[in-house]
């Protein structure tokens, strides 16, 4: 992860590994459920529960409860807010990458 | 911005790494078996040789059972994939491919029977050529590019056997022969097995 003051301009919410996984993971598709997720993302339930539930708090993704063949299922979708958040972040990462290849043309 | 240091660099391709396989992983079926393919390519082969040995080209009592071994080596080889390569086995995206693939594979299964009691038999190779690759055309979507191009080699095959009957057992052994063994090979090579 980035470390040094490059760092401290990024999205905390989004940075954390698995968060950013969740957010990449509901950009590639319409919305997924909590076991696809998991999957994807190859982590615990509770950990998986914990960020999605910090994305939720931030507006960043909608959680749909329903049932699907009379079991609970829980589907995630990104809002508009997070895929702005994820393009904002995207753009971040790709400044710093921008930024590293100019000083090294210029040295 | 503040001037990225080595450990920036290094960190945000990685991240963007990070970004891309999770979005893969999230939206395609990448466990495609190679070897599966190859298989089920030579049972596609062997079949058109029955079929070659036999009276007619598209004997049903050979291409059912054919289309029944397939499936279920395709299944076999590619959940083994999915564990080797540990990527879920029935994710949404399977999910989505084999509902974007049912629509053709079905219309495929109807056509089959109202030609064959119809009396045009002769049109069965090119007819299966076709829908097998409409089905697989559109599953490329959920899954890697060898695919595609596979799906747009067996519709030109599919094509050339429907307005060329005669030639519909030749282009049946290119297309669920070879066709599967050469992609089979490619992704073996490629995409690791």
């Amino acid at each position: 992860m980035v470390g040094s003051l490059v760092s401290e301009t990024l999205d905390r919410l989004i940075h954390e590994r698995i968060r950013l996984g969740i957010v990449s993971a509901l950009a590639a598709g319409e919305g997924m459920s909590f076991a696809d997720l998991k999957q994807v993302l190859k982590t615990s339930d509770g950990n998986l529960s914990v960020h999605a539930r910090k994305l939720e708090d931030a507006g960043y993704v909608r959680v749909l409860k329903g049932f699907e063949d009379r079991k609970p299922k829980t589907e995630y979708r990104l809002t508009a807010k997070g895929r702005r958040a994820l393009e904002a972040y995207l753009a971040q990462m790709e400044a710093i990458l921008n930024e590293a290849r100019d000083a090294l043309e210029r040295t | 911005m503040t001037i990225p240091t080595h450990e920036d660099r290094e960190s945000a391709k990685e991240t963007l790494a990070y970004i891309r396989r999770t979005m893969e992983s999230a939206s395609s079926f990448t466990a495609v078996s190679g070897w599966g393919l190859i298989m089920v390519g030579f049972v596609g082969l062997l079949a058109a040789w029955l079929a070659w040995s036999g009276t007619h080209d598209a004997d049903l009592r050979i291409w059912l059972p054919t289309a029944g071994i397939s499936i279920a080596l395709a299944c076999i080889f590619n959940i083994r994939k999915a564990k080797q390569t540990d990527v879920p086995i029935w994710s949404g995206a399977i999910r989505r491919l084999v509902w974007v693939m049912a629509p053709a594979l079905a219309a495929g299964a109807v056509l089959t029977v109202a030609l064959a009691r119809g009396g045009s038999e002769h049109l069965l190779p090119g007819m299966w050529l076709a829908l097998y690759g409409a089905g697989v055309t559109a599953g490329a979507e959920f899954s890697i590019r060898a695919i595609r191009w596979m799906g747009v080699s067996f519709l030109l095959l599919g094509a050339a056997a429907l307005l060329e009957p005669g030639a519909g057992l030749l282009l049946m052994a290119a297309g669920f022969g070879g066709l599967h063994v050469v992609i089979g090979l490619d992704i073996v090579m490629r995409h690791g097995g």
